[in-house]
């Protein structure tokens, strides 16, 4: 099992779309989230007044009530509840919108679902991403955070830094997929959603894989097709 | 007149028309009205000064003292129409002398005024007892050698009767001009404008269906000629660019149909075969990197639209060429890298004004058509970039060239490949593929800096994209990073 499941966590869905909404609730549960679904504005309201949930992934175009309606009065009331809007607006004037009424974060459809459990996870931790230790490891590779190094069985790894980066955020989601869409947002910090490029993470992936898992027996990073990538610990 | 407003031009032409000239004729009326009166009055005080010394000459003292008029002078047959003079003369003392008989009595003028008619014919006014205005003069003049005052005057009379008449007369014939002058005006109006009513019921007429209608031209020299021309290239160019949004149209459904159909029949197939985990998985993965894809090209077009929507000097920084030419070339540093691909840079000139424009933008155009050049760029080739200066219309230019060592572009492609959607029919099968969209989305931002993008067709091998970016030289906000 992973760390996550450990994580206390009780999500509240609220989308209109039955099949979206099926996708969200199952996905989460699978994750070990406590999940409730709300199809209405009015459900939500209800849900989120009678038991507060820590986490609302909020669908902004709703029947009855608009999804920002919804935020406006969580913020108003105080509740201590995070708000993960999504959406298919997804102009940057509706980020902005999003934001500003007191969204935490913003996903925009069609999204990656590691995206989304990324993002869920990272909303759910309370605090500030608990302070990295000095060092890192899977199987056995370590990873040393304040010199930048990196070494396998002994075996010195020389890594650019945009290598180092792309390693250490595979680390940081160990076990999950990491999907390119995050990888151009939160490795290569690519702000536009049009940006081709895809090829650009293939042939960076390639070459940190043979520099970390060509030279060993063990492989530790996996290409998941039409997903993208996952640093898996090895069976034992 | 507010509630005539909403009426057509040409009721509100005639309007006009009747207005200004009523306005014009009434001034003018006035005019001639004036003048008329004072020189018939001139005539009038001429007169009596001529007859004032015609009665001079008749005028006697008989045996008794009493002074009389010639009466020979009634006899003549011009002078009975002198019959209606009215006269008195008075010794200088104030006595009247004599009275004619038209003043049945009365006085003419009251008592004498000191120095009356002394130096001239001190011309006045007078009202006699009936209220008859009387245009008066006196004359001092020795009779037998005793000096008389004589007051000679005319009634004003048939004077303003023959005024009130001409007035009346006037004010009859106006209003009939005016109404004549208003229909003829309206119906001048109505001709001239009649092509006008044509052209709206054609214009009317063209819809969707038949854009390639055209307005009639009777004379296309004219105003509505001229308008006509006009409102004909407004639709050539709508029809123009509504063909351009149907292919447009049609090209982004079939873009996103194939997917669709790839991820359609992938499904449909798996769920017929028993197959095994691994060919679901096989299957799912494949659904999904169509799923990507359709994706892309949703976000391409959404793209397009923003840059097709991007106002001028909305969100604009000042930021320097080559600099961002290095930012893209170190995104794509790995690709470089990994194909063996030297790039050369070379300046023909001095680069150092910096390009004001929406730098994201800028950097979404820059980096399709680099990362196009890298794609087709052969291992070990040389990829040039060449940064100059040019002047054109008078302005000056930053040109960049690309200049790769690929395939190049298949003759008669040099235009079409910025076209959406657009795959060669030559190089399809080694080319990778793309969402198609990546060069039309840097013509785009190109075209609305008002910049230029092209292929130049002279180029020995491979394929070179010059783009010409124009430079600000005043006003620049402030260099971003500086």
């Amino acid at each position: 099992m992973h760390a996550m499941s450990s994580m206390p966590g009780h999500i509240l869905v609220v989308e209109d779309d039955r099949r979206m909404a099926d996708t969200l609730v199952s996905g989460l549960t699978n994750k070990g989230y406590q999940v409730t679904l709300a199809r209405t504005g009015e459900e939500a309201f209800f849900v989120i007044h009678s038991t507060q949930p820590d986490l609302v992934l909020l669908d902004l175009t709703l029947p009855q009530r608009g999804g920002l309606e919804i935020l406006a009065q969580i913020r108003a009331e105080r509740l201590p509840t995070r708000v993960l809007i999504l959406t298919s607006h997804n102009s940057v004037d509706d980020r902005v919108t999003g934001l500003n009424s007191g969204a935490d974060d913003y996903l925009g459809k069609p999204f990656s679902f590691p995206e989304l459990l990324a993002r869920v996870s990272s909303l759910l931790r309370r605090l500030p991403s608990a302070p990295r230790s000095s060092s890192l490891q899977i199987a056995d590779v370590h990873i040393d955070t304040k010199a930048h190094l990196v070494n396998r069985s002994g075996t010195p790894i020389d890594l650019t830094p945009r290598e180092y980066d792309l390693l250490l955020y595979l680390l940081e989601h160990r076990n999950q997929a990491v999907s390119r869409e995050m990888l151009a947002k939160d490795v290569w910090h690519e702000t536009s959603r049009f940006t081709p490029i895809d090829n650009v993470i293939d042939v960076q992936m390639a070459r940190l894989r043979r520099k970390v898992d060509d030279p060993f027996p063990t492989k530790l990073i996996h290409t998941l097709r039409g997903v993208g990538f996952i640093l898996r610990e090895p069976e034992q | 007149m507010k509630h005539l407003r909403s009426t057509n031009i040409r009721t509100r032409l005639a309007l006009w028309f009747v207005a200004i000239l009523a306005s014009i004729l009434v001034i003018y009326i006035s005019a001639v009205f004036v003048f008329q009166y004072v020189l018939l009055e001139r005539q009038i005080f001429h007169d009596e000064i001529q007859d004032v010394e015609t009665v001079e000459g008749l005028l006697y003292f008989n045996q008794s003292g009493s002074l009389q008029l010639e009466e020979k002078y009634h006899t003549h047959q011009q002078s009975r129409l002198l019959e209606d003079r009215l006269m008195e003369v008075r010794d200088l003392a104030g006595n009247v002398l004599y009275r004619a008989d038209t003043l049945k009595g009365e006085t003419l003028g009251g008592s004498s005024l000191p120095d009356e008619g002394v130096h001239s014919y001190n011309e006045r006014s007078t009202m006699l007892a009936d209220g008859t205005r009387v245009l008066l003069i006196s004359h001092i003049h020795p009779v037998q050698g005793k000096p008389v005052l004589i007051r000679l005057g005319y009634s004003m009379a048939p004077l303003h009767d023959r005024m009130a008449r001409f007035f009346l007369l006037l004010l009859l014939a106006t209003p009939v001009a005016l109404i004549a002058a208003g229909f003829i005006s309206y119906s001048v109006a109505r001709r001239a404008l009649r092509p006008l009513a044509s052209m709206a019921l054609r214009a009317e007429q063209i819809t969707v269906t038949n854009l390639h209608d055209r307005i009639v031209i009777e004379n296309p020299d004219d105003e509505l000629g001229h308008m006509a021309r006009v409102l004909n290239h407004l639709l050539e160019r709508l029809q123009q660019a509504f063909a351009q949004l149907q292919r447009f149209t049609a090209d982004a459904a079939h873009e996103l149909r194939t997917p669709l159909a790839s991820i359609r029949s992938t499904g449909e197939l798996t769920l017929q075969q028993n197959g095994s985990d691994s060919s679901y998985r096989e299957a799912i993965s494949g659904m999904l990197e169509e799923a990507v894809r359709l994706n892309q090209t949703i976000d391409g077009l959404l793209l397009l639209s923003k840059a097709e929507a991007v106002q001028a000097d909305n969100g604009s920084t000042s930021f320097f060429l080559p600099e961002l030419v290095h930012e893209i070339l170190a995104l794509l540093e790995v690709l470089i890298e990994e194909r063996q691909i030297t790039v050369l840079e070379e300046r023909e000139n001095a680069f150092h004004q910096p390009l004001v424009a929406d730098r994201s933008l800028m950097r979404v155009a820059l980096l399709n058509v680099l990362h196009n050049a890298v794609k087709f760029s052969p291992d070990r080739s040389i990829l040039r970039i060449l940064y100059g200066n040019i002047e054109r219309e008078g302005h000056i230019f930053h040109r960049i060239s690309i200049h790769d060592g690929g395939p190049g572009i298949a003759p008669g492609e040099h235009l079409r490949v910025f076209d959406r959607f657009f795959t060669s029919a030559v190089h399809q099968a080694t080319a990778p593929r793309g969402s198609g969209l990546g060069l039309s989305i840097a013509r785009l931002i190109i075209d609305r800096n008002g910049g230029r993008i092209y292929f130049e067709e002279n180029v020995v091998s491979g394929a070179k994209c010059c783009i010409e970016l124009p430079i600000l030289t005043d006003s620049l906000p402030k260099i971003e990073g500086a």
